[in-house]
């Protein structure tokens, strides 16, 4: 057990980064199964058992989008209860590195937000900025008495995670929430996030992100499609059927309690949100999922930048998967089907991989090479394609966008054949062991929900 | 890594791992929904795809014969043959996999589950997509048809089998885009448009969570409306009463955002607008109220409003969830005046300023404060929000109102006109929302049935909300209801004066009438009330029902089989001697003591529809006595209506008696026997004058109208100038 002040050197060390040697036994092993029972009959029975988990996917989406298309609507329509008598005491966590694009943006909607002055504490991390974005926060820090600002030096270590970790030390709160530097939370967020709090069952809770610069680029708004689909659907779709939403890392709060039971957010992992969902999941606590509790974020608006995020995704997905899978079969706190939903949960990001496989397959069969798969109940195109468009445009749906949207869809080709490449370089690169370490996303602070009044900056970094 | 267990924390009882099973309630009709997209699509393989292959083969070459092609046949079902000019034959079979059926049924699966929701929306998207993809797959068929007749066999294949795959999934895209492209709402009616800003301009209280972001320099583009499809068809296609229908229906799930940016008072004069117009008509606008606003104020309003609607039936969730808001709202705020509260916002520019309850006299006998004032609401949000208003003509009243029922008949008119004219502040209450006697009064309300379990509870609070102090009612159906409830009204501090149950129960059943008439020694025609029993009930017969009033249901026979028929084939019928001689019928007020105050005959001259159209005053002591000795054996005071026949040797029979005032009551009322005021009189406790009339006044009944436009907004007579007295 890990005390709230004192924590371990590093709780979390111990995962190996890599497996190599597994991924050789996976090559040895088809090739000897394709010398011994023929190529073309083993390229069969692969393409059967990947129809066999499309299929599975597919359904999933699909019931995701029933799901949504059924209850969304009426979820964010419900009435709110109580939002004014629960009120614990929060800290807002925030980690900025090089953001002086969208930090002011950022501290103005955080000291907008609707909750008791004594009750909320916010602490911005500057984990080492070499641009003006220290000086911008102590700026902030002069005119407001109620942001706490924590500088790291350049080259602490742990990323994001560890910006956080930092911060953890510094207050006391029943609740930390935590945002990104890009994203402006809508007043009332707080409120809804910690609303969920009530019950003890709950560790986090996970808000609804929405993108707010749909207009900068094709692919930001193609990110905002996106974005609308996975909350409003997949995420949402999760806690209606199996009541297993992820933390998402922003806009999302969680029991300080229970994270100090955890030793804080990992910093070996650059998906620290799903890392600390399923280590919630295995201390027999529950993650909450409010799609009212809002906030507003910056999409990449280049394909460069959504290659970096993605990939940095694929990539500590990926890791959860190998890190946590076995614990997780094994947790006495998880019912088999949400065992089957978490397992599923957790291969999301090698599905793309697996489908990449599986046009190699067909484009193999063209040339001759290879047996029909052994199941074959539904078309591949269908299952690749229909029920991820059918999860999008429910979202489309339930966030009442313009109808020419719906050509936005066109978007998603191209981003699924740049997911396959991503998360088979993610996949490859992390069975490898390939170092990698957080790379942050770029911003382009080009559009706010906020008007922004920044205070002046010296070169001294204070406010004049 | 080792976990720590929170539960060792104690948030879990130690060793007992939780079990979670609550998701499985809604993975069930997500189950049942994808089982449901699979019998669709195995259904309409199964007989579907067969139909679709035999026509699509038809249509290349019926196409093809268009074009000009004649070397290709669809002779062959499921087949296209094509003869090359080499003189080779090609039989190309349209199989499951070229037909469009895969796509069109995973389309129509789609629409079924995921898609519903939008209803004519998605269907219509579902119509457009499948003619496309009817249309691309044909265009497919004909290009590897046309290939093969060019090119032979192998152009064939390779264009069908590769092309043609490659096409067919591009096609069925397409078809899916077209599909959700119409499904989705208009960039009117859209929440946000494609980069994710908010269009709608929701109130921000009043606006659906993250659906749009709003930019700080607020630069969303002007809404527009403009000339839609489904406009044109509610218009110019579908019948006037179906499309009323249809919009009712819109209107009832559509949330009126333009609600939240009115200022506080006037949004409380439109949530009490919308609420008088039923809670099912603007169930969704008055659950965003209740759901959104934060203005005690409003949120007061509508919560009275609804409490003072309890009686409405609950047509639909939404209605009930409304009147569990309220209970909870007034159970949270037991002490709140509403008025008060409303009326003292007074920075804000309302359209219609709401009067003060301190403004008005106090009741007599004390009411309990009225929570909605009787006020007109102001213009309605929407064209179908008809408020009561009175005429522009009548002149203004204060005090305590009169509630008058049936204010849709004739008698209630005649009330209504009669209190009116003394000057008392009237109030119709009638099941028909346009009834004419609500555009006489001063307000009309409308109430449920007299038979509706809610009756007494409309009532209530209408007499709570317009500040009743008395209850005329001109219905007698509904006195054995008001009768039951007379002790609540009467703490309600509504006063009454209803006959005795016993003797309503007596006046409504014909064959209990007639036997306590027989007992009374009072002249009655012969009755039976069975076909056993018609040999004591000499011919010609009237058959009528039991319980009946206005001549519906009345049959006269001459033909003694034909009564028997009658009798057999309803139950609930009585057959009478029909009676010779000339028909009449008295008004008469019986004082709580008994006694008769005055009583009215008038010969009945020319009816229609059971209402006396024509009749004239006059004196007879036969009639006089045999009204009151029938009066005197059912035991009934207040109001009352009996009619009867003189015989040509001046002898009075009684038929019948109504426990409330008659159709024909203006004419009672011109010869001078003001039975309306001396009955509110009687109603208020005050002791009855004494009330006389002259015989020989004759009456001639005209139709009238009443105007006033689609909201509520009275329209000028146009025959206003030319003096009619009655």
């Amino acid at each position: 057990m890990v005390s709230g002040t004192t924590p371990p050197a590093d709780p979390h060390a111990g995962r190996p980064e890599g497996r190599p040697l597994v991924l050789l036994a996976y090559v040895c092993g088809f090739t000897m199964v394709a010398l011994a029972a023929g190529l073309d009959e083993t390229l069969g029975v692969v393409g059967g058992v990947l129809n066999v988990v499309f299929g599975v996917y597919f359904c999933r989406h699909l019931g995701f989008a029933v799901a949504a298309a059924r209850w969304a609507e009426h979820d964010m329509l419900a009435a709110d209860v109580g939002l004014d008598s629960w009120t614990p005491t929060v800290a807002v966590f925030v980690g900025c590195k090089n953001e002086e694009l969208v930090v002011d943006g950022m501290v103005t909607a955080l000291l907008a937000l609707d909750y008791p002055a004594d009750r909320l504490t916010l602490v911005v991390v500057d984990d080492g900025s070499d641009d003006t974005t220290g000086a911008r926060l102590d700026a902030w820090a002069g005119r407001e008495p109620r942001l706490r600002v924590l500088h790291r030096p350049p080259g602490s270590g742990g990323g994001k995670s560890g910006a956080l970790n930092d911060a953890l030390h510094l207050v006391d709160a029943e609740v930390a929430v935590v945002f990104d530097a890009d994203h402006e939370p809508d007043p009332t967020a707080l409120r809804r996030l910690v609303r969920h709090f009530r019950d003890p069952e709950v560790g986090a809770v996970m808000g609804r992100c929405v993108i707010r610069n749909g207009r900068d680029s094709p692919m930001a708004s193609t990110v905002f499609v996106d974005f609308l689909s996975g909350y409003l659907v997949n995420e949402y779709g999760r806690q209606a059927l199996f009541e297993l939403p992820a933390y998402g890392g922003a806009n999302c709060a969680v029991r300080m309690s229970t994270l100090r039971t955890l030793g804080g957010w990992n910093p070996h992992t650059v998906t620290e949100d799903t890392d600390l969902t399923l280590r919630v999941l295995m201390t027999g606590q529950r993650v909450r999922y409010d799609l009212s509790a809002v906030d507003f974020e910056e999409a990449v608006v280049s394909a460069q930048r959504f290659w970096k995020q993605r990939y940095r995704w694929a990539r500590g997905h990926q890791k959860c998967f190998r890190d946590y899978w076995r614990p997780l079969m094994r947790s006495p706190y998880l019912s088999p089907v949400e065992k089957v939903e978490t397992t599923l949960f957790l291969l999301v990001y090698h599905v793309p991989l697996l489908s990449g496989i599986g046009l190699l397959l067909t484009v193999l069969r063209a040339f001759g090479i290879g047996d029909l798969p052994v199941v074959a109940l539904l078309p591949l195109s269908m299952l690749l394609f229909i029920g991820p468009l059918a999860e999008l445009s429910v979202g489309l749906l339930i966030g009442r966008v313009e109808r020419r949207s719906a050509w936005r869809l066109l978007g998603f080709l191209p981003a699924f054949a740049l997911s396959i490449w991503i998360t088979t370089r993610a996949y490859v690169d992390g069975m490898l062991g390939r170092p990698y370490t957080w790379v942050k996303t770029s911003r382009s602070g080009a559009t706010s929900t906020v008007r922004v009044d920044p205070p002046v900056v010296t070169a001294a970094g204070t406010a004049a | 890594m080792a976990i720590a267990p929170v539960a060792a924390a104690g948030r879990h009882r130690a060793g007992r791992p939780r079990r979670p099973r609550r998701g499985s309630r809604r993975l069930l009709p997500v189950l049942l929904d994808l089982a449901l997209a699979a019998v669709i699509c195995a259904a309409g393989f199964r007989y579907g795809a067969g139909f679709l292959q035999v026509h699509e083969a038809r249509w290349v070459a019926t196409v093809l014969g268009w074009a000009g092609v004649d070397s290709v046949s669809g002779s062959l079902e499921r087949h296209v043959l094509v003869f090359r000019p080499d003189g080779e034959i090609i039989l190309a079979e349209v199989t499951e996999s070229c037909s469009a059926i895969l796509s069109v049924l995973g389309l129509t699966a789609l629409t079924a589950v995921v898609l519903r929701g939008r209803r004519q929306h998605a269907v219509a998207g579902l119509v457009v997509a499948v003619a496309a993809l009817l249309l691309l797959n044909h265009l497919r068929l004909v290009g590897s048809t046309l290939a093969g007749l060019v090119w032979g066999t192998p152009a064939l294949v390779l264009f069908h089998d590769w092309v043609g795959t490659v096409w067919n999934l591009a096609a069925t895209l397409g078809g899916f885009l077209l599909m959700v492209c119409i499904t989705l709402p208009t960039a009117e009616r859209a929440e946000q448009d494609v980069a994710g800003r908010h269009t709608a301009r929701r109130p921000d209280s009043w606006a659906r969570p993250g659906l749009g972001y709003r930019p700080g320099d607020d630069d969303v583009r002007p809404v527009t409306r403009r000339v839609n499809l489904t406009g044109l068809v509610y218009r110019y296609v579908l019948p006037t009463r179906v499309a009323r229908w249809i919009g009712a229906r819109r209107e009832a799930g559509r949330i009126d955002y333009r609600i939240g940016h009115l200022p506080s008072a006037e949004r409380a004069a439109r949530v009490r607008a919308l609420a008088s117009d039923g809670l099912g008509a603007h169930a969704a606008s008055l659950v965003a109220v209740a759901t959104y606003d934060d203005d005690p104020a409003v949120l007061d309003v509508l919560a009275v409003a609804i409490a003072a609607r309890q009686w409405e039936p609950v047509t639909h969730p939404r209605v009930a969830a409304l009147r569990l808001w309220a209970r909870g709202w007034l159970l949270r705020h037991p002490g709140r005046d509403v008025t008060t509260d409303v009326t003292a916002d007074v920075a804000e520019p309302p359209t219609e300023r709401l009067p003060r309850d301190a403004a008005r006299p106090s009741p007599r006998p004390p009411v309990p404060p009225a929570r909605v004032p009787p006020v007109d609401p102001g213009p309605p949000m929407t064209a179908s929000l008809p408020s009561p208003r009175p005429p522009a003509a009548l002149p203004p009243a204060d005090g305590p109102a009169v509630l008058v029922t049936g204010a849709g008949g004739p008698a209630g008119v005649a009330v209504v006109r009669r209190l009116v004219a003394l000057g008392h502040r009237v109030v119709a209450g009638d099941a028909d929302s346009a009834a004419a006697g609500g555009a006489l009064a001063h307000t009309a309300v409308t109430l449920p049935r007299g038979d509706h379990p809610r009756f007494v509870d409309a009532l209530l609070g209408a007499c709570a909300a317009f500040g009743v102090d008395a209850l005329v009612g001109t219905v007698a159906e509904e006195l054995p209801q008001l009768a039951a409830a007379a002790g609540r009204l009467s703490a309600a501090g509504v006063a009454t004066w209803l006959p005795d149950a016993a003797a309503v129960d007596l006046c409504c059943d014909k064959a209990a009438f007639a036997r306590a008439m027989a007992a009374a020694g009072v002249p009655h025609p012969a009755t039976a009330a069975s076909a056993g029993r018609l040999a004591g009930v000499p011919g010609p017969w009237v058959v009528k029902p039991v319980a009946g009033r206005g001549s519906r249901g009345v049959q006269l026979l001459d033909d003694r089989d034909a009564v028997l028929a009658a009798l057999r084939a309803d139950g609930g019928l009585i057959v009478q001697t029909r009676l010779a001689g000339r028909e009449f019928t008295a008004d008469a007020l019986v004082d709580r003591d008994g006694a008769v105050r005055v009583v009215v005959p008038r010969w009945r001259e020319e009816t229609r529809a059971g209402i006396s159209v024509k009749g004239r005053t006059f004196a007879s002591a036969a009639v006089t006595e045999v009204v009151t000795g029938a009066l005197a054996a059912v035991r009934l005071t207040g109001p009352a209506n009996v009619q009867g026949f003189v015989a040509d040797d001046g002898t009075a029979t009684v038929v019948e008696i109504n426990p409330r005032f008659s159709g024909g009551l203006p004419l009672t009322l011109a010869a001078g026997a003001d039975v309306v005021g001396a009955y509110l009189a009687g109603v208020r406790g005050e002791p009855l004058p004494d009330l006389d009339f002259r015989p020989g006044v004759v009456m001639s009944r005209y139709f009238a109208e009443t105007y006033r436009s689609e909201d509520g907004a009275p329209v000028e007579d146009p025959c206003a100038p030319v003096a009619v007295r009655a």
